[in-house]
């Protein structure tokens, strides 16, 4: 089982190497972007619900954003294994 | 290819709940059914691998980037519904956790990157398993059928929300832009990343005999 843990604990390492990219997926623009190509931000972009992420956009006030992008890469991780962990004790019993 | 809030009109985002909340329901008793001291860590790390490898931004040509998301891998060693609620769990904890897609868009995301992918994965697996390249065909055209799924949801906005003086109210760009931006760049690059990923990795399980997989 030791086997599996290897791959996800190398590409862990490399990490960082997601943060290259300076621009944002076709689609996942800032709000200024429409302002500037559609000269308006549409109503429903504009006024979106909007929940209180934990990490926003895998960033923590105050901290480097390569150490904030590692702790990002753990949280997702460990609640993962958490939700599986619990529902096999659920299963189990 | 995560969906943000505010970019789909409210009919759009129920519609893909209404469709997509029965697929949940099947695919957690499937899962539930699977599960065992065998299957449970290695659904659960390869779940993780799936989470991981979307932080893998891939910068290309024309200002913008992707990733790969793993449901093919899942697909064909577990099946297309375990597959799809892995995806679907790793979406949820990135829409409530890092804000990355949305939580009225959370369907629309779940049926593009994990149902449709998955079961393309899946069914184009079974049909050409015996090749060598089975898992890096099913990882690019699953990926390149989410994507469509995605370009259409997005493209049909303009068309079905506007103000009464014409402005779009959500997603302002129509299909001629969605489909080649992001079906295009799915076929080229990420359908790519993903099929290599997905063969790699599936090598990488049966040779250390980690799984032999449903269909082996």
């Amino acid at each position: 089982m030791k086997n599996i843990f290897y791959p996800i604990i190398i590409v862990l390492i490399f990490l960082p190497l997601g943060l290259i990219s300076e621009n944002p997926a076709w689609a996942e623009w800032e709000n200024e972007y429409y302002q500037e190509m559609l000269g308006f931000i549409p109503k429903g972009i504009e006024n979106a619900f909007h929940m209180k992420a934990l990490i926003p956009d895998y960033t923590i006030a105050g901290i480097n954003e390569v150490v904030a992008y590692y702790l990002s890469g753990i949280v997702g991780i460990t609640l993962i294994f958490g939700f599986f962990y619990f529902l096999g004790k659920k299963i189990a019993r | 290819m995560h969906i943000p809030d505010g970019y789909l009109s409210p009919i759009t985002c129920i519609a893909t709940y209404a469709v997509t909340l029965p697929l949940w329901i099947i695919a957690f008793k499937k899962l539930k059914e699977q599960l065992d001291e065998t299957t449970l860590p290695l659904i659960a790390s390869l779940s993780a691998l799936s989470f991981i490898i979307m932080m893998f931004n891939i910068p290309i040509p024309g200002g913008t980037s992707g990733h790969a998301v793993g449901a093919a891998l899942i697909a064909i060693l577990f099946g297309p519904w375990i597959a799809s609620l892995c995806v679907s769990l790793v979406l949820l904890i990135q829409a409530l956790v890092f804000g990355d897609g949305g939580m009225t868009t959370f369907a629309a995301n779940a049926l593009a990157m994990g149902f449709m992918a998955s079961f393309t994965a899946h069914y184009l697996y079974i049909k050409i398993q015996t090749k060598l390249y089975a898992p890096f065909l099913s990882g690019w055209i699953g990926i390149v059928i989410s994507s469509f799924v995605v370009a259409v949801l997005l493209g049909i906005q303009p068309l079905i929300a506007t103000t009464p003086t014409g402005e779009p109210l959500y997603f302002p760009f129509g299909l001629n832009l969605a489909l080649p931006a992001i079906v295009g760049s799915h076929i080229l690059f990420f359908g790519i990343v993903e099929g290599i990923f997905t063969g790699l990795a599936y090598r990488y399980i049966v040779k250390n005999q980690i799984y032999k997989g449903v269909h082996a």
